[in-house]
């Protein structure tokens, strides 16, 4: 893909980061090197190489030269605590990992929690850090000239481990493979109808199934991918308008900020931003309508994807005025299915699991084969010997229909949490409470935010009666996740709500607070 | 003029808002923001805590990285605003 465009277009500004600017030619030069050095470092085929990096040249580079080197990228993303890196790494069994020199000094004292990790590549100028494993120099592997890395991975090769929540447990690592990869990418540029013209702003992370898609679109059609990090909505809409740029992914986190009269959105012309996407959870109608009036020429499409199928479905821009709440339908090649508890097609209205099935449906969760089989089955409604082995996916999402086939969110069939485009687990923050030692039982449910999508809230009884502190239980786990699995709110019950079985009632929780 | 009075509040405002500022030491020039200790959501709290606590408006403007990119920044941003030359 990358060979392709760089052959066809050697000298199209392929990657955009600050002042940085790399055309396809010097994109494939340094990939290349990149792989050789991998390689001559020890990588082999099918192992797993992490990218720790925050968003930059080099992290796309990366991506990119693990694959050329045939081995498996795990995008990690760049806001994560080092114990939940050392469980990304552990979990893999990573072989290398390429990140820079002050995230592997906060890391040292997790390295040896990971026995699999045999080199690791930084990025960038200053003190290398003292790790007991050779360090190698990323600059002088991209420098480097190499003969030409010979592709030694087919479609059916494991590309990718992106590292994802569910309702329960650690993160788990979705597998997909280089078709799964690049069928995502076909489909999601067929309908967005993406060309080499294409100028696209990156700010959705690559751990993330829909930014590592943006990366991928615009390499396979030989467009540009302008990269940024933002505080401010503001250097959003500057970016837009200096750098020219005709799309734009973002979570309704990203929306509700751009919205935002101090974003400058409403005042700045944009006449290049051809269409925008929402992916990770519903755009608030309030800001839909504002999007629509600050950008009257920009076409705007409601997505819906989920790790495990990587891209799912897409409501065309002119629908949005018939059904703005709508998630739309089957992306092209894709069928959705809406499937009732008993296991039949759901009549339109009726309320049901939403099963996938397509190219896109991943391989399921690395070393985890029980968990795997019940997220991806056989289709329910095929026939055996038609299947071939073919799984669907079935998402754990709600869903429903209209007459005419659209699709339109419910809710979870589980008690995962979504928030600011996160999937969040409830047991993995409630065993963060656990550890401050001030609870003696929690449980976290996700509330209807404005902005977040969902915030987390949680409800805990007090260890032996002791003072309720929710500050400092904030601030406790604060200190051990990431900013996204914080609770926002904490509320003291005498004792949580029950199940006959003896399990944390969580429907009375949600009843509680008006859900 | 001396602001470390702002400087001192400042951090003692984040170091209470942004736990991940307390994972290690908090310098006056430490990075705030690509470091990830305060986000994109967190940030708009910090705005308000500095219009209200030093009683300046923070223009559209001047709501950018440069200003907030540490406690140091922060600090000399709001003494020019209660200097009127911001």
């Amino acid at each position: 893909m990358l060979a392709t465009s760089a052959q066809r277009l050697p000298d199209k500004e392929a990657l955009v980061h600050g002042s940085q600017r790399l055309s396809y030619s010097e994109v494939d030069r340094s990939v290349n090197a990149l792989a050789h050095g991998l390689q001559s470092a020890g990588l082999q085929r099918g192992e797993r190489i992490g990218i720790f990096l925050e968003p930059s040249i080099a992290q796309a580079l990366s991506l990119f030269a693990a694959s050329k080197a045939a081995s498996v990228f795990v995008p990690v993303n760049h806001l994560l605590f080092p114990e939940q890196v050392a469980h990304i790494m552990r979990d893999c069994r990573m072989k290398a990992l390429i990140t820079t020199k002050s995230r592997l000094a906060d890391l040292a004292g997790v390295l040896s929690e990971v026995p699999s990790l045999s080199f690791v590549v930084v990025v960038g100028e200053g003190d290398t850090p003292a790790v007991p494993i050779p360090v190698y120099s990323f600059e002088t592997f991209a420098a480097a000239s190499a003969d030409c890395v010979r592709d030694q991975s087919i479609g059916k090769d494991l590309a990718a481990i992106l590292y994802t929540s569910g309702s329960t447990g650690k993160p788990k690592g979705v597998m997909l493979t280089h078709s799964q990869v690049m069928a995502g990418s076909s489909i999601v540029s067929t309908y967005l109808e993406i060309t080499d013209s294409e100028r696209i702003l990156s700010i959705l992370p690559f751990s993330f199934d829909a930014g590592l898609n943006q990366l991928m679109t615009a390499f396979q059609r030989s467009g540009t991918l302008v990269m940024m990090t933002f505080t401010f909505a503001r250097q959003i809409v500057e970016m837009l308008a200096k750098e020219e740029v005709t799309g734009l992914a973002g979570v309704p986190t990203l929306w509700s900020l751009l919205a935002q009269p101090q974003s400058g959105l409403h005042n700045t012309p944009l006449p290049h931003l051809r269409y925008i996407t929402n992916t990770g959870g519903a755009m608030p109608q309030t800001v839909l309508a504002t999007l629509r009036k600050a950008l009257p020429t920009t076409r705007i499409f409601l997505m819906y994807g989920l790790t495990e199928a990587f891209r799912s479905t897409y409501l065309p821009p002119e629908e949005l005025d018939r059904r703005p709440t709508s998630m739309g339908r089957a992306i092209p090649d894709t069928e959705i299915l809406v499937v009732n508890e008993h296991g039949q097609p759901c009549k339109p209205g009726e309320v049901g699991e939403l099963v996938h099935r397509g190219p896109t449906v991943s391989l399921g969760y690395w070393g985890q084969p029980d968990l795997t089989a019940r997220v991806l089955r056989p289709h329910p409604f095929i026939a055996p010997e038609l299947q071939d082995g073919e799984k669907v996916c079935y998402s754990g999402d709600l869903v429903k229909t209209d007459e005419e086939g659209f699709l339109y969110f419910v809710g979870r069939r589980d008690t995962m949490i979504k928030s600011s485009g996160y999937r969040i687990s409830p047991t993995e923050v409630e065993e963060v409470l656990y550890q401050s030692g001030y609870v003696r039982t929690a449980a976290v449910i996700g509330v209807p935010d404005e902005v977040l999508g969902q915030r987390i809230k949680a409800f805990v009884v007090s260890r032996n009666g002791g003072p309720q502190e929710p500050e400092r239980l904030i601030a406790f786990c604060g200190e051990k996740v990431p900013h996204h699995m914080v609770p926002k709110s904490i509320e003291y019950l005498d004792e949580l709500p029950m199940t006959s079985s003896g399990k944390v009632d969580y429907p009375t929780l949600r009843r509680r607070e008006g859900l | 003029m001396d602001n470390t009075p702002i400087r001192h509040s400042t951090k003692q405002f984040i170091l209470e808002h942004f736990p991940a500022s307390r994972r290690r030491s908090l310098d006056d020039t430490d990075p705030l923001l690509e470091s990830g200790v305060i986000d994109s959501t967190g940030v708009l709290d910090l705005v308000t805590f500095i219009e209200t606590e030093f009683k300046v408006t923070v223009d559209d403007e001047e709501l950018t990285p440069d200003n907030f990119q540490n406690i140091a920044a922060i600090a000399a941003y709001v003494e020019n605003k209660q200097n009127g030359r911001a």
